[in-house]
């Protein structure tokens, strides 16, 4: 398996952001699912951060005009769900579940395993902006615990040492 | 109409009020930070909640509607009592304790309760610290709205008033739970053209006026009913003042015209009232202007007006029904003088009323309405200076600012050629080429009824004594007709002359002096606090 990297669309070239025409025909499908362009928020939001890496205020601005919202109204909704990226993330985001089960079976080892490998806490991200850690709520895989998510793509049953390989891995594939 | 029980009074209501307004029919306060009378409920705050008896659980006033035969339970229940104080725990755990330093005390609806209801006494289990959001204590959120995020108790009113009332979706919050915060897109300024009325409804000091903050505690004003000059919607005010100063206008609850709001740019001319730059009457000889008390003024202006063989009056749009009436009767009736009104429509104004409909400003004038409904000829910019062409023997402006066109150095070399006549507060153009300058008083030292667009006859009242020795003008009116020899309108109240507009004007008839002000129905400020 594969963990696709996120490219990162940079922020001087999201400030004004207008839709080209392959989004605004995704746009238009997702529409058609929806009784109202504001009930479709969410995916066109979610459409945009796999287009583009993160959500820019430029980006809301697009959405909103889109959507006929305030762009007020869709950055209240970006801020309130956190997977949303209001900043440009790193490559790999690596998600690592801090709930009870992960917490009991060593998630804070592999905090700390992290810490040491790649000199970065939660939320921080490394220099060279291949690698970001984030600490997130339960991911339902606690049968796999303790769990790491990168991207979009689960890593169970997580020891420092398939940590070692995992980044080992990532690293070499950028 | 359901008939219910509050607290043990009987009641009977509109179908559809709920338990707050209910209970306040009853003469019971149920106490509610969220809730507001104009505004969606949201039954965020849960602070409201009554017991209501065959219901097991308590239930939010605002959002329960009365219903026949109910027996509700409020400041008599225990349960009740518990259960705010559990709520007003939770949102005092993290509330500042800056009261003394905040601009919001004494018009705190947090406060109050806290310190009525509640008896001051409160034990916190929290062992941890207060909860901030560094950077948001002090800012600016727009150009009149200054936040601060720690006193905020996320009632979200402010964020409904701009997506319910002003309708520009500006405010919203950002992140969510214990880390959400009131914003702007982006950071951006609130620059909403109602932005103050978002200060008004928040109920904490998390958002306060930056043109009012810590110019005056808010116990130390007086508040005096009156009608906004800023254009002809009349949206209804209180003037809050303080030792012959005025600090704020405040909107005053009418349900047809501004509901509880007002446009900031209405707001913002409160500081203008305080402005008096002209304070004695004078006269201007060949050695220069000659300071004269108001008698012999009277004396002296007299014998000119009698000597005029063509009198031309620009009355205004700003004066009041009772000056319009007297200014009609004296000049244009009895001195067979020519009489106008200039009209200009200024910026174009909006406002929402109680049924979330929009009004728009049908000219800059407060009173244009009035002007007509007396019969007096109104005119244009054209008009106003084809009425001061030429030479006549006496032109009196009874207000500079009645036009734009009054402040042009055309409108000054025009009636440079006759002696003119100029009641006047602030300082104009016009004054250089007059012959006479009286001192009129502010709206805020006047009192009279103004006709708004929407054909509402609203009385205003007198909030502080002239300064210096400027008088309203319908008093410069009736003392000159005095000096006339016109006795019978020399009024010593504009009640009078009301009486007088009601016994021979259609359009005022049936109309009661005392009843016009609507101050005394218990306007929302009186039930609690807008601002």
């Amino acid at each position: 398996m594969k963990t696709q990297a996120i490219h990162a669309v940079p922020p001087e070239q999201l400030q004004k952001v207008t839709f080209d025409e392959a989004m605004e025909k995704r746009i238009a499908e997702i529409f058609e699912r929806y009784p109202t362009k504001r009930a479709a928020m969410l995916p066109v939001l979610w459409l945009c951060q796999e287009r583009y890496g993160w959500i820019s205020p430029g980006v809301i601005a697009a959405v909103a005009e889109r959507l006929e919202e305030s762009p007020a109204f869709v950055e209240g909704v970006v801020s309130f769900y956190t997977m949303f990226h209001r900043q440009p993330p790193a490559k790999y985001v690596l998600q690592l579940c801090v709930t009870l089960s992960c917490e009991l079976c060593g998630a804070k080892t592999l905090a700390h395993h992290i810490k040491e490998r790649l000199g970065i806490g939660f939320g921080e991200k490394t220099p060279d902006g291949t690698f970001q850690l984030l600490g997130v709520e339960c991911l339902g895989a606690c049968g796999g615990a303790p769990v790491i998510q990168v991207n979009e793509d689960y890593y169970e049953n997580m020891t420092p040492e398939k940590l070692d390989q995992l980044l080992s891995e990532l690293a070499r594939e950028q | 109409m359901p008939k219910l029980t509050i607290d043990g009074r009987e009641v009977e209501v509109p179908q559809g009020t709920n338990l707050i307004e209910a209970a306040r029919l009853a003469g019971v306060e149920v106490p509610y930070f969220c809730y507001h009378p104009y505004l969606t409920v949201v039954g965020q705050c849960r602070i409201c909640m009554v017991e209501i008896e065959g219901q097991p659980r308590l239930a939010i006033a605002c959002a329960t509607a009365a219903a026949d035969g109910m027996v509700v339970k409020s400041a008599t229940s225990q349960r009740v009592k518990e259960a705010r104080e559990a709520v007003m725990e939770f949102l005092l755990a993290n509330h500042p304790l800056d009261c003394p330093v905040c601009d919001q005390a004494g018009e705190c609806l947090l406060q109050d309760h806290a310190m009525s209801e509640q008896g001051g006494n409160f034990a916190s289990g929290m062992l941890e610290t207060r909860r901030t959001f560094p950077g948001l204590e002090r800012r600016l959120l727009g150009p009149h709205v200054i936040q601060n995020q720690n006193r905020c108790i996320h009632c979200s009113r402010c964020i409904r008033f701009t997506q319910e009332i002003s309708e520009t979706w500006a405010l919203t919050y950002k992140n969510r739970g214990n880390n959400a915060y009131i914003d702007t897109f982006d950071g951006r300024p609130f620059d909403d053209p109602f932005s103050a009325c978002a200060a008004d409804v928040c109920p904490v000091g998390a958002l306060t006026v930056r043109e009012f903050r810590f110019r005056k505690r808010a116990w130390k004003l007086s508040s005096t009913p009156s009608v906004c000059p800023g254009c002809s919607i009349g949206c209804n005010i209180w003037i809050d003042h303080h030792e012959r100063i005025v600090y704020r206008f405040t909107p005053r609850e009418n349900p047809e015209i501004n509901a509880t709001w007002l446009c900031d740019y209405g707001r913002f001319l409160s500081e203008s009232l305080n402005q008096q730059d002209v304070v004695h009457p004078k006269r201007r000889l060949k050695e220069g202007w000659q300071k004269l008390p108001w008698a012999e003024v009277f004396r002296a202006l007299a014998l000119d007006v009698k000597a005029a063989k063509t009198l031309r009056v620009v009355a205004s749009g700003y004066m009041s029904n009772e000056e319009l009436y007297l200014a009609r009767e004296l000049f244009a009736r009895r001195l067979q003088g020519e009489l106008v009104v200039p009209v200009f429509m200024g910026e174009p104004r909006k406002m929402k009323n109680g049924r979330r409909q929009w009004l728009y400003s049908q000219s800059a004038l407060p009173n244009l309405e009035g002007a007509k409904r007396l019969g007096i000829r109104t005119v244009d910019e054209e008009g106003l200076a084809r009425f001061l062409y030429g030479a006549a023997d006496l032109t009196v402006v009874l207000d500079p600012q009645a036009h734009p066109f009054l402040a042009t150095p055309e409108a000054v070399q025009l009636v440079k050629v006759s002696p003119t006549v100029v009641a006047a507060r602030v300082d104009a153009p016009l004054l250089e080429a007059a012959t006479w300058v009286l001192p009129a008083a502010s709206l805020a030292a006047n009192e009279g009824t103004w006709v708004s667009s929407t054909g509402k006859v609203q009385r205003f009242a007198v909030a502080v004594a002239p300064p210096g020795e400027a008088r309203p003008l319908w008093q410069i009116l009736a003392l000159l007709a005095r000096a006339l020899g016109f006795a019978d309108l020399a009024v010593t109240t504009p009640s009078q002359v009301f009486q007088w507009l009601v016994e021979s004007e259609q359009s005022f008839a049936g109309l009661d002096w005392n009843t016009l002000l609507g101050a005394e129905q218990t306007s929302y400020r009186e039930r609690q606090h807008v601002g």
